[in-house]
């Protein structure tokens, strides 16, 4: 920090954050150079949410993301690849394709009408005769691809720098808990056609960070959601002996383990017949624990900016656009087994609580914005914000659950582990360099042939 | 209404209905506008669908049904028990982004009445711009297109149907707790 608040490059981010007393710095929320080392560090070298294999089921099919600030096609190859790479012509620069989704042979710039197959790679050109012999080396021409590109369980990601560890070693042991939402039955996920979009006045970490970890907000902020769908009743208590936060390098999901609470809050009894149909083989095939978490009251994400509520079926991205700025991306995740009616209903009752005009998300983006924006007061954002809840409720080796664990739903943990591995990235001089916080215990790929996992 | 007989008859709109219409369509967004939703709520019918899909930028040879495809996310796909939930949160008295109120003002114009195949039943088009300020200068429009279906029953008419088509992708704003 310099003496008018500035963060100068190559700073010591560690000073933000106090994991051990528990506070964050609030200028992480609205300074711009902070926000300008994040596209840097953070996004341009971890793995990116760009699709799941489901929005591109043939040859051909492509939709348009972005990776921190950078926009990028993400596209179905003939071999059935996925190539992911930035939407911009290496010509002048000019962005090839305006669609959100679609199904195409190549692209064309509309500039000088540079085409490029669904690789990214140049195949002609207006008015080639522009262009002597030696102008131009076209087999080395193409749009700007990622590094790499990989997939977990129907989940495509991608990362922009080719040192960043495998996708594996990235989500590491948070597979056991993944594997609640994308296999908790033959044939995994899908997602449903669409994607609700809106843009909020506030910090993309707030987004993050409320699903890493936020459970405490839910009985106060969404009173109203609750006792809508609920005739009256407010959310109940939590029990705070038989919930847990947990974190792994930075992803984190805080849960119950009562089974019921977040399925319950779609309002769809249909919904919750169907789990409560499939908890007993969701119980052979991942253990009895992870059967009695999913459906509880949870909520996830994934570092740095990838979240979802389990049970309720909402999965999203929020897309940073300035310091003060994020867009949230919404899809809906299905079984692909379900049966199409109950999909519809699905879809129906995500959006009716956590789209937004829903019952629940309606009230967050208020929150979110006026964290952020109330720190334009050069004395308000002195101030360091209080992350400090349950900050001695560490639970040392647990016998079941992997990551960091901390036991009773309200708490700042996942937050204040969100937070670490924020510092690892920001700091961090190559990503070959990050710890795996906390040590894996998973050495294989696939949590169900965990020994002894079906005992658990 | 004495002559309206013979007019429907024809399928021509009388002067008169359509004064009557949008008459109802400009009372209901006053209702609106004064958080006076008990009343607005009179004003739908039993069987009454509330869409708005959300919109998806694709070129024009494509020719993928974004808008009317219910299987879709929409922003809306309501029916009158889910937009009783939606009116039941602002009673609670614990909707905070609602406290202190939105500021709310519903422009509805270029409304067209069209008979349709039942005689009680119109079509009305017409399109809002719909403004709102929060706090101190949160402030948003949202613009778009309606197709609704009116159903007259005694001396009113009943919303049926509605298709809201918004005119933007993205969303510019950081929630929807509005009625269109």
């Amino acid at each position: 920090m310099t003496a008018n608040g500035q963060v100068n490059s190559g700073e010591d981010f560690g000073r933000f954050i106090d994991l051990r007393k528990g506070w964050v710095d609030r200028r992480i929320f609205s300074d711009e150079k902070i926000y300008q080392r994040e596209l840097q560090q953070i996004f341009a070298r971890s793995w990116n949410f760009v699709a799941h294999e489901s929005q591109l089921p043939r040859a051909g099919d492509f939709l348009t993301t972005y990776m921190g600030e950078d926009p990028v096609i993400v596209a179905r190859q003939r071999d059935q690849s996925i190539k992911v790479f930035i939407n911009s012509c290496p010509h002048r620069g000019n962005r090839v394709c305006f669609a959100d989704a679609g199904n195409a042979r190549r692209f064309v710039c509309n500039y000088h009408g540079w085409a490029f197959d669904t690789a990214g790679k140049l195949s002609g050109m207006h008015a080639e005769y522009a262009y002597d012999e030696n102008d131009i080396d076209k087999s080395q021409t193409r749009m700007q691809p990622v590094a790499k590109v990989a997939a977990y369980k129907g989940l495509v990601f991608a990362t922009f720098d080719p040192d960043t560890p495998s996708l594996d070693d990235w989500l590491g042991d948070f597979r056991w808990y993944l594997d609640m939402l994308l296999d908790n039955e033959e044939g995994g996920t899908e997602f449903i056609g669409g994607c609700i979009r809106s843009e909020f006045p506030a910090n993309w970490k707030f987004g993050a960070e409320n699903f890493v970890g936020d459970a405490y907000h839910a009985g106060w902020t969404h009173d109203s959601g609750a006792r809508a769908t609920t005739g009256g009743i407010p959310f109940p208590d939590i029990d705070m002996e038989n919930s847990f936060h947990s974190s792994v390098n930075g992803h984190g999901w805080e849960f119950g383990t009562e089974g019921v609470g977040d399925i319950s809050l779609l309002g769809s009894p249909a919904v919750m017949e169907y789990y409560e149909k499939l908890r007993p083989k969701m119980a052979d095939r991942l253990g009895k624990m992870r059967s009695q978490i999913w459906g509880s009251v949870a909520s996830v994400s994934l570092f740095p900016n990838i979240s979802f509520l389990p049970g309720i079926s909402t999965f999203r991205i929020w897309l940073p656009k300035g310091p003060e700025k994020f867009e949230l991306r919404t899809w809906v995740i299905v079984n692909k087994a379900m049966p199409e009616d109950l999909k519809r209903e699905i879809t129906k009752r995500v959006m009716l609580t956590f789209g937004p005009g829903g019952l629940f998300e309606m009230d967050d983006g208020e929150n979110w914005s006026n964290c952020t924006t109330v720190n334009r007061g050069e004395v308000t954002r002195r101030q360091l914000l209080h992350y400090g809840s349950g900050i001695s409720r560490r639970v040392d080796d647990h016998p079941i659950l992997p990551g960091t664990v901390f036991r009773g739903q309200y708490s700042d943990a996942n937050q204040r582990l969100f937070y670490e591995r924020w510092v690892d990235l920001m700091e961090a001089k190559s990503v070959k360099d990050l710890p795996q916080r906390p040590e894996p215990r998973m050495t294989g790929r696939e949590t169900r042939e965990l020994v002894g996992v079906s005992a658990l | 209404m004495t002559s309206t007989i013979e007019d429907r008859a024809s399928r021509r709109p009388t002067l008169e209905l359509i004064k009557e219409l949008e008459q109802t369509l400009y009372r209901e967004v006053r209702l609106l506008d004064q958080e006076r939703h008990d009343e607005w709520m009179e004003m739908l019918a039993e069987d009454l669908h509330y869409h708005m899909p959300g919109i998806e930028t694709r070129y024009r040879r494509d020719k993928t049904d974004t808008l009317h495809d219910l299987s879709r996310m929409c922003y809306y796909n309501d029916d009158k028990s889910t937009i009783q939930l939606r009116v039941d949160r602002l009673k609670t008295g614990t909707a905070w982004s609602e406290d202190p109120p939105t500021r709310y003002a519903h422009l509805i114009t270029n409304i067209e009445v069209e008979p349709t195949e039942r005689p009680e039943e119109y079509t009305v088009y017409s399109n809002f711009y719909a403004y709102r300020s929060r706090n101190e200068r949160d402030e948003d429009t949202l613009v778009g297109s309606r197709e609704d279906l009116w159903r007259r029953e005694g001396d009113r008419f009943l919303l049926v149907k509605r298709f809201i088509l918004p005119k933007w992708s993205v969303l510019l704003s950081k929630n929807l707790n509005v009625f269109l």
